[in-house]
């Protein structure tokens, strides 16, 4: 009998340092799965599926599962969780979950999933974030820069992103340079009742671009192949950031399409890391003027199951990432609002990137996410303006 | 490689690091640290890791990721562990 809801055990016991790593891939296993889950225990498995299944389909369906477990659990290595600092006890006014408010004020207007217009008070909140990131760049004399949306194929090839991050990539195509192909698809283009564009996949041209998933990577590149120039870079910018989370795309707290600010740090290694630390120690003392209740622990980037292992267990060995995590007082949840990043010389080596002395330089960047700094607030402080910090009040008034 | 050296701890680990970096052996000198190499990247140094853990039988883990970077920490780290 087709089955809506499939349950079983995963071939190798997972890990709790691994349940929601192998829980967030698990969407990427079969366009049928509308939700999955992997029990706290790690003994249990269970996929919902969008359209009833028979049973070769969920044979297939759990073959699939059980390859991303058998990836990311077999031989894994324990993560080590480093906390920087524990803020998460700190009072905050408010405990429900903002988002049916923002959805009732129209404040938050989804386009599809995981893109969202946002309202005046959002976009204020932003702001006022965006001027303390700001001021965070100012004290290391950040040079501005812009950075375009679209980033070339042969970029991201150059820093193996699509062989640890194929599942959240964005590409982008125009029509052939072809008045057939052009004059066909102005006369018969619409859309299907899931929104999808009826037009043939041989009418697009090649895939040589894709909507940027990082800011700091266009600074990189620009730097590539030359000497860096004085031997290091400060800079700053803000960008549009885009990565597919599938059925992970859930209200503010994932988005498909995302704004970052990032200060980035291009030198030798000590120059890196010093910098990485004081900003940590300045944004430690504006989380507690605004009252914010977070933690900064040790963290791993998203890996695909292929990369994961290796490349997590190395992350997380020489403590390369730390994340803001954000209380969220609705589910006792945190989210990452932002991130403390070094890379070592990787981007150094692979683009080329030289120091005066001939080595490859270092690189690390500091990056926050405004829509989930502004979401986290609002989860922590809610709506009504008299219980926020003053000068968020007086910024969004 | 003479007969000694492949017999050698030092010998052993200069074979594994040929095997898991896809360097020649007068590559692998015997100071040879992470980074002195391309091939001895964050993906290399994991695939050092990894073999090492197969060969040896030794418990890798966050901390000896970190610390076993280069030649002789690795021929420390085992001898350390029974491996002399």
């Amino acid at each position: 009998m087709p089955e809506l809801e499939h349950a079983f055990s995963p071939a190798l016991l997972i890990p709790d340092f691994l349940v929601g790593e192998v829980q967030s891939k698990l969407a990427y296993v079969d366009e049928n799965i509308r939700q999955a889950q992997v029990a706290p225990a790690g003994d249990r498995i269970t996929l919902y599926l969008q359209r009833p299944a028979d049973q070769p389909a969920i044979t297939e369906l759990e073959e699939k599962t059980q390859r991303v477990v058998l990836s990311m659990v077999k031989g894994a290595f324990k993560l080590k969780v480093q906390v920087l600092e524990d803020h998460l006890d700190r009072p905050v006014p408010y405990s429900s979950d903002p988002h049916s408010e923002l959805l009732a004020r129209g404040e938050i207007s989804p386009e599809a999933e995981g893109i969202y217009t946002l309202g005046p008070l959002l976009s204020r909140l932003i702001l006022y974030f965006e001027s303390l990131f700001l001021e965070l760049a100012d004290t290391f004399s950040a040079e501005p820069y812009r950075f375009p949306t679209l980033i070339p194929a042969r970029y991201l090839e150059r820093v193996n992103y699509f062989q640890a991050f194929p599942h959240s990539l964005s590409f982008v195509t125009h029509l052939r340079t072809d008045l057939d192909a052009i004059d066909h698809f102005s006369q018969h283009a619409a859309c299907e009742p899931d929104g999808s564009l009826n037009t043939p996949p041989d009418s697009f041209a090649p895939l040589q671009t894709l909507l940027s998933p990082a800011v700091c990577y266009h600074l990189y590149f620009s730097l590539a192949d030359q000497p860096l120039p004085a031997g290091k870079v400060t800079a700053t910018a803000v960008g549009n950031c885009f990565r597919y989370e599938a059925i992970n795309l859930t209200s503010l707290e994932r988005m498909w399409n995302f704004t970052m600010r990032e200060v980035i740090f291009v030198g030798p290694k000590d120059f890196v890391l010093d910098n990485r630390e004081a900003a940590r120690v300045h944004m430690s003392r504006v989380f507690a003027e605004i009252g914010l209740a977070y933690r900064v622990e040790s963290a791993n980037d998203p890996f695909f199951i292929g990369e994961f292992r290796k490349q997590a267990a190395f992350q997380s060995a020489f403590q390369l990432k730390f994340e803001i995590r954000a209380r969220l007082p609705f589910n006792e949840s945190t989210l990452a609002v932002g991130s403390y990043n070094y890379h070592q010389d990787f981007f150094g080596r692979r683009l080329n990137i030289t120091l005066p002395d001939g080595t490859p330089a270092h690189t690390a960047c500091v990056a926050f996410g405004l829509e989930r700094m502004a979401y986290a607030f609002l989860s922590q402080f809610g709506f009504e303006t008299a219980g926020w910090p003053a000068a968020i009040r007086e910024a969004c008034s | 490689m003479d007969a000694n050296e492949t017999t050698s701890l030092s010998g052993q680990v200069q074979a594994l690091l040929v095997e898991a970096l896809g360097v020649p052996a007068e590559q692998v000198t015997p100071s040879l640290a992470f980074g002195d190499l391309p091939q001895w990247d964050s993906m290399g140094h994991m695939e050092v890791m990894m073999l090492l853990e197969a060969r040896f039988g030794v418990e890798i883990n966050a901390e000896t990721i970190a610390a076993l970077t280069s030649r002789p920490a690795i021929c420390a780290y085992l001898e350390e562990n029974g491996h002399a």
